[in-house]
This record gives C-alpha cells, sequence and structure tokens, in this order.
C-alpha cells in the first residue's frame, strides 16, 4: 500500500481517532492517545492487510514540556511501514506496554522507564539495567537534568 | 613468588652473594619483560586497534606478548575503551583477579580521561586511574598501533627497572 492508501485504511477501520501528522517522508505518522495504544497496536498487528509485526524501535522523547514515545513498526510480509507517537503529560507519565504484541518492545519499555522516568504499566519485569545498580540521581535522559558528576560543556567563545 | 622473594635476601648474606642477585634480578626482570602476557580488554573502538596490532601486520607476537582470555594467566591489563559506572566495578575486579607482579596499560583518550565523553556525560568513567593503578598512557583516539607498541616497550622499561624486591 502507498502512504496516502495506509493513512487512509488506517483512519477509517481503526476505532479510535488517530490523529495524523503530515509530512514529506514515505511513511504515515500518527498521534494516537495513550489510552489506545495498546487497541491501536493490536490492530495494526492483526489485520490482514497491515500485518505489521516486527518492531524496529521504540524510543522516549523529552521536549521540555511533554513527554512522548515514538514507535516506529514495520511488516516484513507487505514491505511497509508506520510511525506513531503518543504523548503523555510530565505529571504523571504512564503507558500500557505493547510487549505482548510485540515482544521485541520488553528491553526498549525498560530503557524508557531507565532513561525517562516514564511508567510501563504491566511489564513484567521493570528493572534496571544501563545504569548502575546504585544509581540513585533520577532520569538522565530528561531535559535540564544535571547529575552531580557531569562535567558541562564549556560555551564556546 | 615467595621464595623468589626471600632469595636475594639469603643470598646477599654469602660473600659475593651481591653478584648472584643482580644477575638474578637481572634475568628476572629481562623475561618478564620479554614475555607479557596481556589480557584482552576491549569495550569500545580503541579495540579494533587493540586487535589490529595483535593481528599480522602489527604482530604483538614478535614482543611476547600473546593474549589471554582470563586474568588469572596474564601480566598487563590493557584497557581499551570506554569505561562506563555500569563497567568500572567489573574492571575493578578483574585487575584484582590478575596475578602479581601486575601492569596495566591505559590505552585511548576515554581510559585516560572519559576521552569525547569528558562533557555532558552521565554514563562514562572519567579514566580509569580513578579506580585502578596505570603504569603506562597511551593516548590517542585512538592510539596508531605504532604507539601502541611503544606503550608495551615502555612497560618492559618500567619492568627492566624494578628490584626483585619491589615484587610483590
Ligand atoms: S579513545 Fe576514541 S577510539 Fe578509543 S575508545 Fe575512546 S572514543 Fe573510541
Amino acid at each position: 500500500m502507498t502512504k496516502e492508501e495506509l493513512t487512509e485504511y488506517i483512519k477509517d477501520n481503526f476505532s479510535g481517532e488517530p490523529e495524523v501528522i503530515e509530512n514529506d517522508q514515505p511513511e504515515p505518522y500518527f498521534i494516537v492517545k495513550a489510552e489506545d495504544v495498546v487497541a491501536f497496536s493490536r490492530f495494526i498487528h492483526d489485520d490482514p492487510k497491515l500485518q505489521m509485526t516486527f518492531m524496529m524501535s521504540l524510543s522516549g522523547v523529552d521536549t521540555g514540556e511533554r513527554y512522548e514515545i515514538v514507535y516506529n513498526i514495520c511488516s516484513y510480509r507487505l514491505k511497509h511501514r508506520v510511525f506513531f507517537k503518543t504523548i503523555l503529560n510530565h505529571e504523571k507519565p504512564e503507558v500500557d506496554t505493547v510487549l505482548d504484541i510485540w515482544p521485541a518492545a520488553n528491553w526498549y519499555e525498560r530503557e524508557v522507564w531507565e532513561l525517562f522516568g516514564i511508567t510501563i504499566r504491566n511489564h513484567p519485569n521493570l528493572t534496571r539495567f544501563l545504569l548502575p545498580e546504585d544509581w540513585d540521581e533520577g532520569f538522565p535522559m530528561c531535559k535540564g537534568w544535571v547529575g552531580k558528576d557531569v562535567i558541562p560543556f564549556p560555551e564556546r567563545k | 613468588m615467595g621464595i623468589i622473594k626471600k632469595l636475594p635476601v639469603y643470598a646477599e648474606k654469602i660473600p659475593g652473594g651481591g653478584l648472584v642477585t643482580t644477575s638474578l634480578n637481572s634475568a628476572f626482570t629481562l623475561t618478564q619483560a620479554k614475555s607479557l602476557w596481556y589480557f584482552l580488554f576491549g569495550t569500545a573502538c580503541c579495540a579494533i586497534e587493540l586487535m589490529a596490532t595483535g593481528a599480522s601486520r602489527y604482530d604483538f607476537d614478535r614482543l611476547g606478548m600473546i593474549f589471554r582470555a582470563s586474568p588469572r594467566q596474564s601480566d598487563l591489563l590493557i584497557v581499551a575503551g570506554t569505561i562506563t559506572l555500569k563497567m568500572a566495578p567489573v574492571v575493578k575486579r578483574l585487575y584484582e583477579q590478575m596475578a602479581e607482579p601486575r601492569y596495566v596499560l591505559a590505552m585511548g583518550g576515554c581510559a585516560i580521561g572519559g576521552g569525547p565523553f569528558y562533557y555532558d556525560s552521565y554514563a562514562v568513567l572519567k579514566g580509569i586511574d580513578k579506580i585502578i593503578p596505570v603504569d603506562v598512557y597511551v593516548p590517542g583516539c585512538p592510539p596508531r598501533p605504532e604507539a601502541l607498541l611503544q606503550g608495551c616497550l615502555e612497560v618492559g622499561k618500567k619492568i627492566r627497572t624494578l628490584k626483585m624486591d619491589d615484587w610483590s
């Protein structure tokens, strides 16, 4: 399917209302509400016309005002891709796990939890694996985070 | 090392024993310096250069340097690469597992002082000399194989200057 067909198909057939982000990339890009993430994932994974069975990447973003989680999904069989993201507020960043849909999400979600402090609900094993075990300085990927041992880059003259 | 360490103490007491001691010392340090087995410890890009140095073109073997995969069999720890805070306890433990006498060579900017990750990094140890003693530093990012070879020769030179009593 082409980008336009994919966008239309997903918008027509998914019960929630994903917002479309216009871009000039070859993939459609959606914003999905945090409570819809699992339903949307299940839909694009199971639908026979989409068959998005492969998770390429899952990444966290902190823009300063809000958190985002970006999912990059593709289908090897039908050779198309779709990107979607969900927006979380700073007060209570929480999202459900997509681990049972794409097992590859396991470590990505742990990483997002560890480095951004976004809670992943229903994740079976949310434990540290990137930072030292006795780490207690918060979430280093967040905007404005300053650790006690970090030496800031000097200003360029 | 126990008996060898005691040997000069006994030998020095008999007439002409000093001669024996110095010759022995020379022999022991020479053999040590000429067969430095090193522990393969590459954690980042510098490891590629370490491998290149060990391979046939630059050929560590001609210096009597053979890599070992176990710290218990090696004399020299070449730390080649970035050491993250998570890796730091592992480096320390491996160093402690090496049999004495043991030497450490810090290879590349990362092992010396954090290298390109000195500023704005939450995860990188700023130099392995914060956790273990270092004998020779080889700067570069990464150092050329020639530089690493020179560094190993420097370790050898350092060993030649040691007295047998220094070997603890
Ligand atoms: S010193 Fe440079 S080449 Fe060596 S590990 Fe660090 S970044 Fe890589």
